[in-house]
């Protein structure tokens, strides 16, 4: 036997508590009373295997009062899965045979009858049988009960011809034969308290340390068991063979990687690693042959890790990934790359964690951090961001590191904060926010050295038919960081948003804007996109259709971006907060490093530092630049201000709801995914300035609605309730009718204004049928008329948006969307709403 | 995280606490109620369910809170978003970090071994279910793990495969009605007779399926596959890599078979469950796999030209389960198991059928007029009244089609009875990535005249890839 340090194993802890029992005095056949303390016991204990990191994430199981089946079922699984250590810790009542041979272990149902029965009780040795047995290449059993001295002699006792029970080690709290006393209510047992204590001091905890540190602990506090007996843990069997010790906790004090005293194993296993990445190609013997010879010094740890059969892996710990739009798609790739690469592999073959990237409108999550961590945390029926925006991140990588500060200026405002944020000191990679234009055009333009407003005045000069787009600014930093460049320092920014190409509304990423432009042969040719300069390398996915090529030129006033790496943690969540924050620093080293950089560097992105040069080392594509210098660094201040402008540009706006209350809605009324309840989902996006209404729609006579919300500015509660009091009424309802009555009252109201507009129709679709021939027609023309307003048709059925149905023609007439059931509803309508609205809180 | 309690009722349970010198962890702090306090609550963590269920889950929660009291504990329903990638993650975050508080979740039918293996999930007694023996055993299956009971089957899922009934009719077939059942010969042979006479308006290809890059294509898989190998199982029951080369080749060949260009709507390599259903509903195609949730609608469009079918082969079990989290309190956990017990007894059953939903009830399908009646939601029970407009409340789609087969009985029912699940094992997510991956060469897009690797090859690839994410046996 040797030193054994289980961490990379399928280790498995089972911690069995019993703290409540079913049958108390002074009923006759009960146990001596409950044992409160023993709640204290399970939860330090767990919390401290956790941040003791020797046990991963769902490895440490508790449980809590079990019956002896609860125990034994759970025993006899940790017994299967673990391959590393196993550790049964356990604490309850506990008695003894009249001859001291066997220790019964009392649960929750545990009953003392006449004789020698003991239902409810399991026998130690029986779980020692168990164990033996097991899986586990090692095994600690620590027990916290009366007698607890006594398992030593069971487990000498124990018949073994094959010698299993020798890898079974054992820490008791007491010497045989005494029993010990029930603990306070509101702390853990003397035991556990201290052997908790020792575990929490850090560093490398093994076995011999442990029991010494805890011994010396008990004594100095001078402990009573029973009959006023100092209690003394008791260990089989002292003196420690130093060559049979076992590590339990490695904490906090050898964080972060690489520690300082970092053991023999983990520091052989990197040396493996090193050694494998070095000989590959160059055939297994040497491998092999550098293997044994690198295993020789470190008593054969490492061809164990690297060739003994791999046990079961653990599921791995789960991290949670959020970023800006414009970046989901390549680090989404980086982050499918990271989970199979060797860094995120343990010497067992297994994955230590798993990555989901996601995204969501960079100032719906810059608020969300600085302002509604609380509801992000435990979400109310009327704001919950965990539905909205999406799962609480473990990272978040903003396009630029400006949004931190954004979101501790917020967060400065509140009175308390359920999310703490960290951010790395350098930025993941760069790139340039750049004015595309077609080739055709590119050759007029100097590609650098210009300031964005006179790189519009260049290109307008070059081709008096130019048209310049940009995504939505609220949506994804590459288009606020252009949107600062555009209004400049005293620019007008409602005349800078006129001279932008009014062609539909702004399109929700840089992407999907490349992908829309083609759409129009004649837009396209004459159409500049300002987009972060890396999808102009790495393309952008949207198949079959053919673009006009673009070339990039560099305005020097317009910050690039620079993606930053930010740990968040979130209250409470510290259940396995070492195994966490490993999974995160692991994950930051790789995407930092090698590995990251190639997977950026497909996707067209550029050195954090120095030159800026293309990650990807080899010639610029056509039309980049081989080096660029970076503009100023993104100020948050401007930021925040450049989005007020943006919103105020357009003025407050007015949005008419048109929601269908016809008969046939019934089915599709109540709660959240109802008609009322997707409308009031929708309602944050406006502000206090907006006008807004909402009109039920029903009655197929002269009159095709009723006023639900009278048109107007509005208190969120107060249009809420008018929503919440809809009903469905007993008629058919007229779309033909209503629609074209909602087109001309729109129309009336922004005759004098640019304000931005909208109409939003939610239907079942159940009356079509009056939206065919000549009526379609009616409402396709009008919707599509030269001042028409915006609309967006909801159809709350499957295909409702299909080619060729009203919905999607009257939604592609009005330039606004079609939306049916699916994924995306509630958050594509309420991004629509919002940017019509200026309310972003 | 007694911070969110307003100070007077902190200082009520202190002093309560103070009292009754009794020893409380912090959560315990919180189920102690003063008088006047909000009652104690359950929280229900569930994705958005956008696809026009009316809220039914809603409905029953609220029915049990109204079974509850208001001195009783209150079931709240916490929604995640739409995507199941994001709900996954959001939960196993949250539950193993504690970030977020959660007493019930509803979890996809694949994620259950690895919630459970990494002891997220608790396992649950008799208290969490009603009558289990009349679950449909194939259904009842997909909630436990290492043999014991993790969760319960709240609404379940399967393949069905739709078709054009007036595009049957325009070759002159006699078998215009396949409600009795086909077979993926059958099925071939209609679809080289309609591509054989003048072609249906719109139509290009026989039929159209899920095969992007995503869970889709691994169902159309195991479908493919377990139709080819009797008794496929990837994984053995404790998630050890079970199949061989032999059986993968076996199975990629059904799978190129049912995919060949000569039967399958070409961009179905791209398609997702929305592409495939606008193909179909477009008439591009005479045949469709799909989910039950789209037979309202489809037979809204459709009316008596649609017909609906059990999948030729074996069909993929679908749904969610309930569980109780490991991190709740016992006090916690007991009241959870009997919400669950609640939310999915036969009434509760009967009311997801009539919503749209896959029950997983044998009760549930019982014909008309029998027990259990649907009492949790009122909307949904049979006394529920008809509009005089025409325009009903009633679910829409029609349980009868023409011929007097029952759509529920005669189709759904079987068709989860003789379900297969997908790989059971703690590392699904490995897994269906891999399978996802390694298929590309099969499924995915690729040039115009490009060959296909040979079956035994992607099968051999698929066989080394997937050893390296399983443990073997």
């Amino acid at each position: 036997m040797s030193r054994f340090d289980p961490r990379g194993k399928a280790n498995r802890a089972l911690l069995a508590g019993v703290s409540e029992y079913d049958h108390v005095a002074p009923d006759p056949q009960g146990v001596n009373g409950q044992l409160p303390a023993v709640r204290h016991n399970r939860t330090s204990l767990e919390d401290a295997l956790h941040r003791g990191g020797v046990f991963g994430a769902g490895e440490v199981r508790a449980l809590a009062s079990p019956t002896p089946d609860d125990f034994t079922g759970a025993l006899r699984r940790a017994c299967r899965e673990a391959r590393g250590l196993l550790l049964l810790y356990f604490a309850g009542h506990a008695v003894t045979s009249t001859s001291g041979s066997e220790l019964h272990l009392q649960m929750r149902t545990a009953r003392v009858l006449l004789g020698h029965g003991l239902p409810g009780s399991v026998r130690f040795s029986e779980v020692l049988g168990e164990l033996a047995e097991s899986h586990a290449e090692r095994v600690v059993v620590i027990l916290d009960c009366c007698y607890a001295g006594n398992a030593a002699g069971i487990w000498h006792h124990l018949d073994d011809p094959k010698r299993r029970k020798h890898k079974i080690q054992l820490l008791m709290s007491v010497q045989p034969n005494r029993c010990i006393l029930g603990g306070d209510a509101d702390a853990a047992t003397p035991f556990t308290r201290e052997l908790t204590a020792v575990l929490d001091e850090g560093g490398d905890v093994w076995l011999s340390r442990l029991y010494a540190a805890v011994k010396e602990r008990m004594a100095a506090a001078k402990y009573k068991a029973e009959d006023d007996d100092p209690q003394r843990p008791q260990a089989l069997a002292p003196p420690w063979d130093p060559e049979a010790d076992v590590l339990l906790a490695a904490g906090p004090a050898v964080l972060p990687p690489p520690p300082p005293g970092v053991s023999w194993p983990r520091r052989l296993w990197e040396l493996l690693t090193r050694a494998r990445k070095a000989v590959t190609g160059s055939g297994r013997t040497t491998l092999a042959a550098l293997l044994a010879l690198l295993a020789t010094g470190a008593g054969g740890y490492g061809i164990l890790a690297l060739t003994g059969d791999p046990g079961p892996c653990a599921p791995p710990l789960e991290l949670r990934v959020l970023t800006d739009p414009d970046l989901e798609p390549p680090v989404r790739a980086a982050a499918d790359a990271y989970v199979t690469s060797d860094a995120n592999t343990t010497g067992d073959g297994c994955r230590r964690s798993g990555v989901t990237v996601n995204s969501a409108g960079a100032a719906a999550v810059v608020t969300a951090l600085g302002k509604r961590t609380d509801s992000w945390q435990q979400p109310r029926e009327d704001d919950n961001p965990q539905r909205d925006i999406g799962p609480q991140p473990d990272v978040w990588i903003p396009a630029t590191r400006a949004d931190l500060d954004r979101v501790n200026m917020a967060a400065a405002r509140e009175d308390r904060l359920f999310a703490r944020l960290e951010a790395a000191a350098e930025p993941i990679a760069y790139s340039p926010v750049v004015l595309a234009v077609p080739k055709a055009l590119g050759a007029g333009l100097e590609p650098t050295g210009r300031s964005l407003s006179q790189l519009r005045t260049d290109l307008e000069r070059v081709d008096g038919k130019a048209e310049l787009h940009r995504p939505a600014p609220e949506l994804t930093d590459a288009a606020l960081l252009a949107t600062m460049g555009l209004y400049g320092e005293d620019a007008d920014a409602r005349a800078a948003e006129r001279r932008l190409a009014r062609a539909g509304r702004p399109e929700p990423s840089a992407a999907r804007l490349l992908c829309a432009l083609p759409a129009e042969d004649a837009v396209d040719r004459h159409a500049a996109a300002l987009v972060p300069e890396f999808l102009l390398k790495s393309g952008i996915g949207c198949h079959s259709v053919t673009r006009v090529p673009r070339v990039a030129a560099y305005p020097d006033d317009v910050p690039g971006l620079e993606p930053a790496f930010v740990r968040v943690r979130w209250e409470d969540g510290d259940r396995d907060a070492d195994a966490r924050d490993d999974a995160v620093d692991r994950f930051r080293a790789w995407l930092t490093g090698d590995g990251g950089r190639a997977v950026l560097g497909e996707h067209g992105f550029r050195s954090a530092t120095g030159e800026r040069g293309l990650l990807a080392a080899q010639e610029p594509p056509a039309g980049l630049a081989g080096s660029v210098r970076p503009a100023k660094a993104a100020d948050p201040s401007e930021m925040d201000l450049t989005l007020e402008r943006f919103g105020s540009a357009h003025g407050p706006g007015r949005v008419l709801f048109l929601l269908d209350s016809s008969g046939s809605m019934a089915g599709r009324w109540d709660g959240s995914s109802g008609g009322p309840g997707i409308l009031k989902q929708t309602l944050p996006g406006l502000g206090g300035e907006d006008e807004y209404g909402v009109w039920a729609v029903h009655g197929t006579g002269g009159r095709t609605h009723t006023e639900l919300l009278g048109f107007g500015t509005h208190e969120r509660p107060d249009a809420e309730r008018a929503l919440g009091r809809a009903g469905v009424r007993d008629a058919e309802a007229d779309p033909h009718g209503a629609l074209l009555d909602a087109l001309a009252f729109m129309r009336e109201r922004g005759t004098d204004d640019e304000q931005p507009q909208l109409i939003v129709y939610l239907t079942d679709g159940e009356d079509d049928g009056r939206l065919t021939g000549k009526a379609l027609d009616e409402v396709l023309d009008r919707a599509g008329g030269d001042a028409g307003v915006p609309v967006v048709m909801v159809s709350l059925r499957n295909s409702g948006c299909d080619r060729g149905r009203p919905a999607t023609r009257i939604a592609a007439a009005g330039r606004g969307r079609c939306l049916d059931v699916g994924d995306d509803l509630v958050p594509a309508l309420y991004d629509e709403v919002a940017r019509t609205g200026s309310g972003v809180e | 995280m007694a911070r969110r309690l307003t100070a007077a009722v902190v200082s009520l349970v202190s002093l309560l606490a103070l009292l009754a010198l009794a020893s409380c962890t912090p959560r315990d702090a919180r189920e102690q109620q003063p008088p006047g306090a909000e009652p104690p609550r359950i929280v229900v963590a569930s994705g958005q369910d956008v696809t026009g269920k009316n809220g039914i889950r809603q409905q029953l929660i609220d029915a049990w809170n109204a079974k509850e009291g208001e001195r009783g504990y209150r079931a709240r329903l916490v929604e995640l978003p739409g995507s199941a990638d994001q709900q996954r993650s959001q939960l196993l975050g949250a539950l193993q970090s504690g970030g977020a508080e959660y007493d019930v979740v509803n979890l996809d039918v694949t994620w259950i071994p690895e919630f459970a293996a990494a002891g997220l999930i608790r396992p649950l007694t008799g208290s969490a279910v009603k009558s289990p023996r009349d679950i449909i055993p194939s259904v009842d299956r997909t909630a436990f793990w290492d043999g014991e009971r993790y969760a319960v089957p709240f609404n379940s899922d399967v393949g069905l495969l739709y078709y054009r009934k007036d595009h049957l009719r325009s070759i002159g077939t006699s078998r215009t009605d396949l409600s009795g059942g086909v077979t993926w010969d059958d099925l071939r042979d209609l679809i080289d007779t309609v591509n054989d006479r003048p072609k249906p308006a719109g139509y290009k290809d026989g039929w159209t399926t899920q095969l992007a890059a995503y869970e889709g294509r691994t169902v159309n898989a195991i479908e493919a596959f377990a139709s080819a190998v009797p008794d496929f199982a990837l994984t053995d029951e404790d998630g050890r890599y079970a199949a061989d080369d032999e059986q993968l080749t076996a199975g990629v060949t059904e799978l190129r078979e049912r995919t060949a260009s000569a039967y399958l709507l070409g961009e179905a390599s791209a398609s997702r469950e929305a592409e495939s259903l606008s193909a179909f509903a477009e008439g591009r195609t005479t045949f469709l796999r799909h989910w039950p949730y789209v037979y309202p609608a489809l037979y809204e469009t459709f009316k008596g030209n649609l017909g609906v079918t059990r999948l030729p082969g074996k069909a993929v079990l679908g749904g969610q389960n309930l569980a109780v989290t490991s991190s709740t309190s016992e006090q916690r956990a007991a009241k959870a198991a009997e919400l669950i017990a609640f939310l999915t007894d036969p009434d509760s059953e009967r009311c997801l059928l009539r919503a749209g939903f896959a029950a997983t009830r044998t009760s549930a399908y019982q014909a008309p007029g029998t027990t259990p009646e649907c009492r949790h939601a009122s909307a949904y029970s049979r006394n529920a009244s008809a509009s005089p407009t025409g325009e009903s409340a009633e679910l829409k789609a029609p349980d009868l089609l023409a011929g007097g087969v029952s759509y529920s009985r005669d189709v759904l029912l079987p068709a989860l009875s003789e379900a297969v699940q997908r790989p059971r094992t703690p590392l699904y997510g490995a897994v269906t990535q891999t399978l996802i991956t390694q298929l590309d060469a099969l499924c995915g897009p690729r040039p115009p005249g490009a060959p296909r690797p040979r079956d035994a090859q992607v099968a051999r690839r698929l066989d080394e890839a997937l050893k390296k994410v399983l443990p073997g046996r």
